[in-house]
C-alpha cells in the first residue's frame, strides 16, 4: 500500500511542477543591454573565430551586452530545437532554416521581425519571402546566407562513355537522352543518380497545392508521365538501384564513390568530393543546375520569450548585416542575403580555380533561383512521397496510383496542422 | 527463525523502484494519457479525442504492415539469438591462449557506431557489393540480388544484421551464467561417458535455463522494437513504399519532427506495449511449466 | 579438438571485426587516399596518425572524454549499487509483494520508452538538472534489465550458502556483501559493461539535456567533426576510434571476471 501512495505522491508532485514552468518576468524591453544566447547550427570549430569576431563587434558597439554562443552539432538539430521549444527554453537568437521556423512561428514562439522595419530594403526578396508563411502575418526571421545547387559531372566517365563533358545536360530531358547514350557505350555506368521529388514537379511547372493552400493537387497526368519516364529509365538501367533508398545527399555519396557520373551539390561541394576521394581531383566539371536552380535560405530568428528582446533583435540584425555576411561569404562558398552585397565583386569573380568557377556560377544562378520545395511540404511529407515514388520507379505500382496515394496521405497530414 | 526485519527487503528495493517509477512508469502513464488526445510534439493546446487514435490505427495500412514485419522479425530472431550466443559462449568459455582477444573481438559489433555498420553492410549487400560480386563471379546468380530494395530481402538482411549484433551482446550474458554452472556436474557426466553434445544438453542447458529465459525475453522485446537496423539499411525510408517500416519507425516518425502527431504516436506506443507483453507472458508461462 | 576450436573462433572473428578494421583503416588513411571507392582497401597506403592529431585540434577531446567518464561512472555506480540491492532482495529474501515487485521490473522492460524523451527532459529540468552531467546520467542510473540480471544471478546460487550464514548469525547486509556478492562477480561485470556502454554511446539524450558546448559528452562533441559545410570522413573515423578505445579497455579488463564467480566465491563446486 505504502508503495502505491508514494507513487501517487511523486506523480502528483511531478504533474504540478510540470505546469509551473515558463518565466514571465520581462525586463526593460526596449534597451539594448543584458546577456543573450545565440544558437548556431554546426558552425564550430571551423567558424569559431568568425563568430567570436561578430560577437566582439556587437558587444563593442553596445556596451553592457554579452552574447553566449551555443553552437549545436549537425545531427539531431531538429530534436534539440523541438525539445527547447516544447519546454520553453529556446535561446534568444536562433539559426533556423525556414521549415523549422514555420511551426515555431505558428506556435507564436518567434518574434515578427518585420514590425516597424522594411526588410526588403536590406535583404533580397527571396530571402525575406522564405520567412513569410501562409496563415501567419509577418516575417519570422532575418535571412542569413543563401545557397543553391550546381551540377557536378565525372569527366573521365563522360569521355570513356562517348559523352562530351563540355556540354553536359542542361535540362532534365537532356539528362535522359545522355543517360541513354552513356548506357549504350558503358553498360556498367550510370549517369542519373536520383529519383524525382517534389522539386522536379515544381521545375516541370506542375501545380503543387490548390490556390487556398489547403490541398495538394500534384497527382496529375503530367506528374505521372514524369515518374513514368524515370520508371522506364530505371528499368533500362540508367539509375543504380540504390537510388530507391537514397535521400537528398544520396547522390553526392554515389558520386564520391564513383558509382555515378552526376550529382547535385552546393557551391562548396567540390572540396568534399576531392577530399573523400582524391582520385576525383581534376576529374570533376561543374555546370549550372538543370532547368530552374533551387534557392536555399538560412536565417536567424528571435525567440518570443526572450528576456532582452531589443538586444536579441539588434544582434540578429547585426549578424545578418552586409558587412558581416560578406565576410562569412569570403570564408566559405555561401552567399549573402543582403542587397548591397551584390556590389562585392568577390562573389561573381571566377578566379580560374574550380572552386572559384563554382562560386561564380552559383552566384550567377541565384538571380533565377527559386524555392522549389513549397514550405507546406514538410520533411515527413517528403519522406512519404519519396516512398511512393520509389514504389512507382521500381515498377511495383502504376505512377498515377502511387501519386494518388501520396497526395491522399499528405492531405490528411496537412489537414491536421 | 527470524532472519530479517520486515522492512529490509523494502529498503533494498525502494531506490530502484523509485527510479523506475519516476523515469519509466510515470512517463509511460503520461503516454497512455496522451494517446487519447491530439497533442503535438511542439506542445501547445490539445484536445481529448477519445478513442479516435485507436480507431484510426485499425484502418492504417502502414500499422498493419509494420506489425507484420515486427512479428516476422521476432519469429526468426527468437530461436537464433537464444541459441547461437550460447554456443558462442561455450566456444569462448574455455581458457585458451589468446581467448581474451577473441572475447573482446566478438563484442565489437555491439559497440561499433551505427554509421560504420551501415556503411559496411551496404557495401556488402549493395547491387555491386561484395556478396553480389562474389555470387556473380561464381555464377551463382545472373542478376544481382536486390538485398536492399526488395521488400522481403530487406527484412531478411536486417534480421541478419540484428543477429550479427546480438551474438556478442547475449554471449556475455551467457558467459556470466556459465560461470555458475557447477563443474562437478560436468565431471560426473564425463565420467558417465557422456559426449560433448550430451553434456551440453544435460548439464549446460539446464544450468543456464534461467538465463535462457531472460535472453529469450530480451530478444523478443528487442525484435519487436527493431529500429536502427531497418533504418540504416533503407536510408531511413523504410524501403520502397515504406513496406519495411517497423512499429518503432512509425512511432519515431509521428513523435518526432515539428509536425508530428504525438497523440497518435502515443497510441502506437501503447499498441507496441501490448504486443510486447504477449511473448513475455507466453515465455513466462513456458518457463513456469518447465520449472515444475 | 583445439584446432577445430581455433578454426571456429577465427571464423566468427572474421564476421565480427569488420567494422573495427574498417574504422581503424579509414582513420589511418592519408589525405591522398580514396576512402569512398567501389572497392575499399583495408590497408592504408599512406598510413598516418595525423587524423588523430587533427581531431584533438578541432575539438576539446580530453574535456569531452572527461565529461563522458563522469556520466559513465555515475551510471555504472548507480546500476551496480541499486540493481544489486534490488536483485538480491527479490531473489534471496522472502517478503509479501515480492512477486508484484518482480513483475513490475519485468514489465518495465517492455514499457514504451519511444515517446517519453521530452517528458523525461521536463522531469530532469524540474529537478534543476538541465545542462548538467548529473542530469544526463540520472534516468539511466537504474535499468530494469540490470536488476533482472542481478536477480537471475542471485537466484542461481544454492540455498545452502544463506542457511549456513544465518546459523552464524549474519545480518542481511553481511550476507549480501560477504557471501553472495563475491559469487556473482561475473554478472556484476556484465552489469558494469552494459551500464558503461549505454552511458558512453548515448547521443540523443545528452544532446537534449546539455546546451553548453563545454558540458558535452564525447558522442555529442564528436558530431562537431561533421560540420555544416565540411565533413572529413577520416577525422570522423578517428573520432569513432577514440570513442571506441575506452570501451575495449574496459571490456578486456572485466572479461576475466566472468568466470571467477564460482571458484572464488567460497561455494563448493
Amino acid at each position: 500500500m505504502r508503495i502505491r501512495l508514494a507513487a501517487a505522491v511523486t506523480a502528483l508532485a511531478l504533474s504540478l511542477t510540470a505546469c509551473g514552468s515558463g518565466s514571465s518576468d520581462s525586463a526593460d524591453s526596449d534597451k539594448i543591454t543584458g546577456t543573450i544566447t545565440l544558437q548556431t547550427w554546426a558552425l564550430t570549430p571551423k567558424f569559431t573565430d568568425y563568430l567570436n569576431e561578430v560577437i566582439a563587434g556587437f558587444t563593442a558597439k553596445y556596451p553592457g551586452t554579452g552574447v553566449k554562443l551555443l553552437d549545436q552539432p549537425g545531427d539531431g538539430y531538429s530534436e534539440k530545437v523541438l525539445a527547447q521549444a516544447s519546454s520553453n527554453t529556446l535561446p534568444d537568437v536562433i539559426n533556423l532554416p525556414p521549415d523549422f521556423a514555420l511551426p515555431l512561428a505558428k506556435q507564436k514562439l518567434l518574434v515578427d521581425v518585420s514590425k516597424g522595419d522594411d526588410l526588403s530594403k536590406t535583404y533580397v526578396q527571396g530571402g525575406v519571402d522564405a520567412y513569410k508563411f501562409t496563415g501567419v502575418d509577418g516575417v519570422y526571421g532575418y535571412p542569413w546566407y543563401l545557397n543553391t545547387d550546381l551540377d557536378y559531372w565525372n569527366v573521365k566517365q563522360f569521355s570513356d562513355c562517348g559523352l562530351d563533358a563540355n556540354t553536359p545536360p542542361a535540362t532534365t530531358q537532356e539528362l535522359f537522352t545522355q543517360a541513354a547514350a552513356m548506357k549504350a557505350k558503358c553498360p556498367d555506368n550510370f549517369l542519373m543518380s536520383r529519383k524525382p521529388d517534389v522539386s522536379d514537379f515544381v521545375r516541370a511547372g506542375i501545380k503543387i497545392t490548390s490556390d487556398d493552400g489547403k490541398q495538394f493537387v500534384f497527382n496529375t497526368d503530367q506528374a505521372a508521365a514524369l515518374v513514368d519516364q524515370y520508371r522506364d529509365a530505371y528499368a533500362k538501367g540508367y539509375l543504380p538501384p540504390s537510388v530507391l533508398n537514397s535521400d537528398y545527399q544520396g547522390n553526392s555519396k554515389l558520386f564520391t564513390q564513383g558509382k555515378v557520373a552526376w550529382t547535385t551539390g552546393g557551391a562548396t561541394g567540390l572540396a568534399d568530393f576531392e577530399r573523400d576521394n582524391p582520385s576525383l581531383k581534376g576529374q570533376v566539371t561543374v555546370s549550372k543546375a538543370l532547368d530552374t536552380p533551387p534557392l536555399y535560405v538560412q536565417g536567424v530568428s528571435v525567440s518570443a520569450k526572450s528576456k532582452y528582446p531589443a538586444t536579441a533583435k539588434a544582434f540578429a540584425q547585426w549578424i545578418t548585416n552586409a558587412d558581416n555576411q560578406n565576410k562569412f561569404g569570403h570564408l566559405v562558398n555561401v552567399f549573402p542575403s543582403t542587397i548591397s552585397s551584390a556590389s562585392d565583386s568577390y562573389f561573381g569573380s571566377d578566379d580560374g580555380t574550380p572552386a572559384g568557377k563554382a562560386r561564380a556560377l552559383a552566384f550567377g544562378e541565384l538571380k533565377d533561383a527559386k524555392n522549389l520545395i513549397p514550405y507546406e511540404v514538410n520533411a515527413d511529407m517528403q519522406k512519404l512521397l519519396d516512398q511512393q515514388i520509389a514504389l512507382a520507379v521500381k515498377g511495383d505500382e502504376p505512377s498515377r496510383k502511387a501519386l494518388d496515394d501520396a497526395v491522399a496521405k499528405m492531405n490528411q497530414m496537412l489537414s491536421r496542422q | 527463525m527470524k532472519t530479517q526485519r520486515w522492512f529490509t527487503p523494502w529498503v533494498l528495493t525502494i531506490p530502484a523502484l523509485a527510479w523506475l517509477l519516476v523515469f519509466s512508469v510515470w512517463p509511460s502513464i503520461n503516454t497512455l494519457r496522451l494517446s487519447f488526445t491530439d497533442a503535438r510534439p511542439l506542445g501547445g493546446d490539445y484536445d481529448v479525442v477519445g478513442l479516435r487514435n485507436y480507431t484510426d490505427m485499425l484502418h492504417d495500412g502502414d500499422v498493419r504492415t509494420a506489425l507484420l514485419n515486427s512479428v516476422i522479425y521476432m519469429a526468426i530472431c527468437l530461436p537464433l539469438l537464444t541459441i547461437l550466443p550460447l554456443l558462442l559462449a561455450v566456444l569462448v568459455e574455455k581458457k585458451l591462449p589468446g581467448i581474451a582477444f577473441f572475447r573482446t573481438a566478438f563484442y565489437v559489433p555491439v559497440i561499433a557506431s551505427a554509421v560504420v555498420v551501415g556503411l559496411m553492410w551496404t557495401w556488402l549487400l549493395d547491387d555491386r557489393g561484395l556478396i553480389n560480386n562474389l555470387a556473380r563471379a561464381l555464377h551463382v546468380v545472373a542478376q544481382p540480388v536486390p538485398f536492399l530494395t526488395d521488400r522481403w530481402l530487406v527484412l531478411i538482411s536486417a534480421i541478419s544484421l540484428t543477429v550479427w549484433k546480438g551474438l556478442g551482446y547475449y554471449m556475455i550474458v551467457y558467459l556470466a551464467a556459465l560461470g555458475n554452472v557447477r563443474k562437478d556436474l560436468h565431471e560426473a557426466a564425463a565420467i558417465d561417458g557422456a559426449g560433448r553434445v550430451r553434456r551440453f544438453l544435460t548439464v549446460t542447458v539446464p544450468g543456464v535455463r534461467g538465463t535462457m529465459f531472460l535472453v529469450s525475453i530480451l530478444v523478443s522485446v528487442a525484435a519487436l522494437r527493431v529500429f536502427s537496423e531497418l533504418y540504416i539499411l533503407t536510408g531511413g525510408k523504410g524501403g520502397p513504399g515504406g513496406k519495411d517500416q517497423s512499429l518503432v519507425m512509425l512511432i519515431q516518425q509521428y513523435a518526432g519532427g515539428f509536425y508530428g502527431n504525438f497523440g497518435y504516436a502515443s497510441a502506437l506506443s501503447v499498441l507496441l506495449f501490448v504486443v510486447t507483453l504477449v511473448p513475455m507472458i507466453v515465455l513466462a508461462r513456458l518457463n513456469n511449466r518447465s520449472e515444475r | 579438438m583445439k584446432t577445430l576450436r581455433y578454426f571456429l573462433l577465427a571464423f566468427v572473428l572474421i564476421i565480427t571485426v569488420g567494422p573495427f578494421v574498417w574504422q581503424l583503416s579509414t582513420s589511418l588513411k592519408g589525405a591522398g587516399e580514396d576512402i569512398y571507392t567501389q572497392t575499399p582497401s583495408f590497408i592504408p597506403h599512406q598510413p598516418t596518425l595525423n587524423n588523430y592529431a587533427k581531431v584533438a585540434d578541432a575539438i576539446p577531446v580530453w574535456r569531452y572524454i572527461g565529461n563522458s567518464l563522469v556520466v559513465a561512472a555515475l551510471t555504472v555506480g548507480g546500476n551496480i549499487v541499486f540493481a544489486t540491492m534490488a536483485g538480491y532482495a527479490i531473489a534471496r529474501l522472502k517478503f509479501r509483494g515480492r512477486s508484484v515487485v518482480l513483475g513490475l521490473f519485468l514489465s518495465t522492460l517492455v514499457l514504451p520508452g519511444e515517446v517519453t524523451i521530452v517528458s523525461q527532459y521536463v522531469t530532469v529540468r524540474d529537478f534543476g538538472l538541465a545542462d548538467t552531467l548529473l542530469g544526463v546520467a540520472l534516468p539511466g542510473m537504474v535499468a530494469a534489465l540490470n536488476v533482472l540480471l542481478m536477480y537471475n544471478a542471485f537466484r542461481a546460487l544454492p540455498q545452502e550458502i544463506d542457511e549456513a550464514a544465518i546459523v552464524d548469525g549474519a545480518t542481511v547486509p553481511q550476507r549480501l556483501l560477504r557471501v553472495s556478492l563475491p559469487a556473482v562477480r561475473g554478472t556484476l561485470a556484465v552489469v558494469a559493461i552494459f551500464a558503461f556502454i549505454q552511458a558512453w554511446d548515448d547521443f540523443l539524450w545528452p544532446l537534449i539535456v546539455l546546451t553548453s558546448p563545454e558540458q558535452y559528452t564525447l558522442t555529442v562533441g564528436l558530431q562537431y567533426l561533421s560540420g555544416t559545410f565540411t565533413q572529413d570522413q577520416r577525422l570522423i573515423a578517428a573520432g569513432t576510434m577514440i570513442a571506441f578505445i575506452p570501451i575495449a579497455i574496459l571490456f578486456s579488463a572485466l572479461q576475466r571476471y566472468f568466470f571467477k564467480g564460482v571458484e572464488e566465491g567460497g561455494v563448493k563446486g
